[in-house]
């Protein structure tokens, strides 16, 4: 059975792009969030074995949603996407428990492989 | 405005522009305009906040926006639909992130808020009284790509 993945990111071209990407790894995408907020109640929802997570979005960012998902899943798998890269931010996510953190813009094979390394 | 807040951008604007679009933007001159404007019909607007802070446009002809969007979306962009927009903000956001890592390499530490769309033509954004430094490149294949920075240090109370 494919593994689930949940995609929080409040770009639409980014949501898409990654949709396409994930499944044609044969990832099956259960959700959708626009917001660190949606993807906090989504993950309750689905509980996914994945979450790809954006940084900047509005009404909760991605590493106060990180954290919300971890205090209540400590086993969640969260990669971090993101255009910003910056030492303090990786060093923040890894510390709130991110498992990778794949800067924008990537290639889609770094980001497959980034997932299979966590869930095969 | 300090020049070395600009260079981050240069830099990041060719390498995320080489990555997307797989072209390698050509650079113009720097010109000083009085404040943030933009005579662009699609700009993408992101806010930075930290230790400087202001507003970076990203500026281009509809044409330009069209051709971009198809690119990265790998198919002809036929009307400029909320995907097509997304993708254009998605480019500035790319920008905007990459700059801020190399802004965050040389001591100062900032933010992104998530950028917003402007269509229209002669655009004067004047929430803050910054000067703007105009950054002109030309994209083979695309056209025309200006990106207006308008930042200073913060203010503090």
């Amino acid at each position: 059975m494919a593994k689930k993945v949940l995609i929080t990111d409040d770009a639409l071209f980014m949501r898409v792009t990654l949709k396409n990407i994930l499944t044609s790894g044969g990832y099956e995408v259960v959700a959708e969030a626009v917001n660190g907020a949606e993807g906090v109640r989504l993950y309750r929802e689905y509980q996914p074995d994945l979450v790809t997570m954006d940084i900047t979005m509005p009404e909760m960012d991605g590493i106060t949603a990180l954290q919300a998902i971890r205090s209540e899943f400590p086993d969640a798998v969260v990669v971090m996407v993101t255009a910003m890269g910056q030492k303090r931010l990786v060093v923040e996510a890894i510390q709130a428990g991110a498992k990778d953190f794949i800067v924008k813009p990537f290639q889609a094979e770094k980001v497959l492989e980034a997932v299979r390394k966590l869930i095969g | 405005m300090k020049v070395e807040y600009i260079s981050p951008f240069v830099e990041a604007a060719l390498s995320v522009i080489e990555t997307l679009l797989r072209v390698a933007p050509e650079r113009g001159k720097l010109s000083a305009r009085p404040q943030v404007f933009t005579s662009q019909q699609v700009n993408v607007v992101c806010g930075i906040t930290g230790d400087v802070e202001g507003q970076v446009i990203y500026g281009m002809s509809i044409i330009a926006a069209d051709k971009v969007a198809s690119t990265m979306l790998g198919a002809p962009v036929v009307t400029f639909d909320q995907l097509a927009a997304s993708a254009i903000a998605e480019l500035g956001n790319m920008i905007s992130g990459n700059s801020l890592t190399l802004l965050a390499k040389a001591g100062y530490n900032c933010t992104i808020t998530p950028p917003t769309i402007i269509k229209g033509s002669n655009v004067k954004i004047s929430t803050l009284e910054i000067p703007a430094l105009v950054i002109p490149m030309k994209i083979p294949g695309i056209g025309d790509f200006e990106i207006n920075v308008s930042l200073q240090q913060r203010l503090r109370a």
